[in-house]
């Protein structure tokens, strides 16, 4: 009995789009793709498409009766489509592949500054509430431990959002803090080449909704010479001063070093 | 491409197909179950007979079968083969991304702490904006259906899809049973051939069908269905990827627009059409989009479910193209002008 092709075909368009995504899920690469609980449903359709094509292409050979008739002239097979099984598997698996082989799980500077690396911060912002702690002092102590050094540890988040809080504007302004990102190269307002701007991503759902969520970090002399996008621990005395009418979070760089990137690369919606 | 080129859209592009196929595939499934083992004519039952009421409750059924825009498309390809009318196939398409639970608690999520001044009152920004777009949303898959009940199918569907309906066209219950009590409606399900209802010349197999054989029926069925939406949905995620990087050209004029009150939601409702976000997660983007009005990004939150690039290509699996490109004018059209007076009644010297 001869098998028809999409029995074929199509199981094996499924199973490499779910090995590409268990795959993904596997390795822990996709925590920098997608925010967490789309990593979940990822599995699952990961396992899911697997189940399906596994299936299929195991019962390829069997006559199944679909439990009613189909007489002449009804094209109704329940398993092809118009286009021909050869020209879809090039059309699902040719971006795919091109993808799973060019990718670096991450963007480059050029789309980052797509993604607001380089905009001017907003003093009003929704995440405000669910990404800072109750306005006190005390209350900033008691949420942020402090490191050996003495400095407060805050994320990136927190400082660049305290721009859209003059409560927290005013309690952390000149407080001497440390925190994480990755560092890029400063574009404006960096005529003596002292500056560089240090970033995380903040995803919703998926990587490419991801905005960056900057601060300007200011050396005062001339930068480490690290490779562009390193993650870089820096602390330093943390300012908002108003710059070209834009009020800006500027980190006073006192040390730095370079660091690890933290398992979670990227803020999440519900971090 | 260059290679910073390369890897940025390798990038967007796996993650939106990461993010995306589960969904299909959760459509298509449910989309190979109803071709097997749905009864043709069964959602008919449960909308009202008259046409325009029918209309207002499929723009309601997404608040009882919530589906993302990816997932609906095969749904209601299925649901039209299976005799659901195509006013109400295309009302729940525009509608259920939207007026649904998930949609609704994410657009309140994003828009929390936020306020919105109404005649110098304000309100909470999470009320008045998922309000809005659910309203909104509502009426605009409302008006298209009861439009849509008023055109013949042959300007709607596609050609392939109007050929299998003529192959396959449901018997009404009411005529079925034929002159030895044989009722149709016990098979559930469509012949597809001619079939003279007062003769017994037709070649009608009922023959007790096989459990197991229908399961291996409707997963060839699911998975044919997500090869074909698949297909579109992969040419969609790589121009999509294109724009989201910047790859493709022209975006970066769209912040100069922010203040435009009548282009603005027009520019939004572009970037919403190149962006093509998920329904669940779109007015996260929505709320980050500071520089422009709440009208502004109620067109954007509203036009982005019904009409984005991956959808252009999956709506094909259903409509003709001319009906998708004066599909998308209308509700372009109707969005806007909405929009700008949401902004309008807004208190105008309120800048969110």
């Amino acid at each position: 009995m001869r098998i028809p092709l999409p029995r074929i075909v199509y199981p094996l368009i499924c199973l490499t789009w779910a090995a590409v995504m268990l795959y993904f899920y596997q390795s822990g690469r996709l925590v920098r793709y997608l925010a967490p609980d789309f990593r979940n449903f990822c599995l699952i359709g990961g396992l899911g498409l697997g189940v399906i094509g596994l299936f299929v292409l195991l019962t390829s050979s069997e006559e199944v009766d679909c439990g009613h008739d189909h007489s002449e002239g009804d094209p109704h097979d329940h398993e092809s489509n118009e286009m021909h099984p050869l020209t879809s598997a090039v059309l699902m698996l040719a971006p795919l592949l091109f993808a799973l082989f060019s990718t670096k799980d991450g963007f480059s500077a050029l789309a980052l500054s797509r993604k607001a690396l380089y905009d001017a911060p907003s003093s009003k912002n929704v995440f405000l509430a669910s990404a800072l702690p109750p306005l006190t002092i005390e209350e900033i102590e008691k949420t942020h431990r402090k490191s050996t050094t003495g400095e407060y540890e805050f994320n990136l988040m927190e400082l660049y959002f305290a721009i859209g809080d003059p409560e927290l504007l005013k309690l952390i302004d000149g407080m001497k803090v440390v925190t994480d990102g990755r560092m890029v190269a400063e574009r404006d307002n960096n005529a003596n080449g002292t500056r560089k701007r240090l970033y995380r991503l903040f995803i919703t759902c998926c990587a490419a909704d991801a905005r960056a969520v900057p601060i300007i970090a200011e050396f005062g002399k001339t930068p480490p010479n690290v490779e562009e996008n390193s993650w870089m621990k820096l602390t330093g005395v943390i300012r908002f001063p108003m710059e070209n009418g834009a009020r800006q979070a500027v980190l006073e760089v006192e040390t730095s070093e370079k660091s690890d990137p933290p398992w979670e690369e990227s803020f999440m919606r519900q971090q | 491409m260059s290679g910073e080129a390369r890897q940025d859209f390798a990038f967007a592009f796996l993650s939106i197909l990461f993010e995306g196929a589960p969904f299909i595939l959760l459509g298509t499934l449910i989309s190979g179950f109803i071709d097997i083992y749905m009864p043709p004519g069964m959602m008919d039952r449960f909308l009202p007979k008259n046409k325009n009421l029918a209309v207002v409750m499929a723009a309601l059924l997404g608040a009882v079968f919530p589906v993302c825009e990816c997932a609906v498309v095969p749904v209601i390809r299925r649901l039209v083969r299976k005799g659901l009318p195509i006013s109400c196939a295309l009302t729940y398409m525009l509608a259920a991304p939207i007026v649904n639970p998930i949609t609704a608690f994410s657009t309140w999520k994003a828009f929390t702490n936020t306020s919105v001044l109404v005649d110098g009152h304000a309100y909470s920004g999470s009320m008045v904006m998922t309000a809005s777009r659910l309203g909104l949303g509502f009426a605009v898959a409302v008006l298209v259906g009861l439009v849509v009940a008023r055109l013949p199918m042959v300007w709607v569907l596609r050609k392939r899809l109007l050929d299998e309906l003529a192959n396959e066209k449901p018997a009404p219950v009411a005529v079925v049973a034929c002159d030895d009590h044989h009722d149709h409606s016990c098979c559930g399900h469509s012949h597809g051939h001619d079939h003279h209802h007062h003769e017994h010349s037709h070649h009608h197999d009922h023959k007790a069908p096989v459990a197991d054989n229908r399961l291996v029926a409707a997963l060839r069925s699911s998975l044919k269905d997500f090869i074909d939406v698949g297909v579109y949905f992969s040419i969609g995620v790589s121009i999509t990827a294109l724009f989201n990087t910047g790859i493709a050209p022209g975006a970066a004029w769209l912040d100069q627009l922010a203040n435009q009150h009548i282009i603005a939601p027009a520019a939004l409702m572009g970037l919403a059409f190149i962006l093509s976000l998920c329904s669940t997660s779109d007015a996260f983007i929505a709320a980050t989009l500071d520089k422009f009005t709440y009208g502004a990004k109620l067109a954007f939150l509203v036009f982005g479910p019904m009409f984005d690039l991956k959808l252009i290509f999956l709506y094909q699996s259903v409509m003709n193209k001319k009906f998708i490109a004066y599909l998308a004018i209308a509700v372009f059209l109707l969005i806007g002008v909405s929009a700008i007076y949401f902004q309008w009644f807004l208190n105008s010297a309120h800048t969110p």
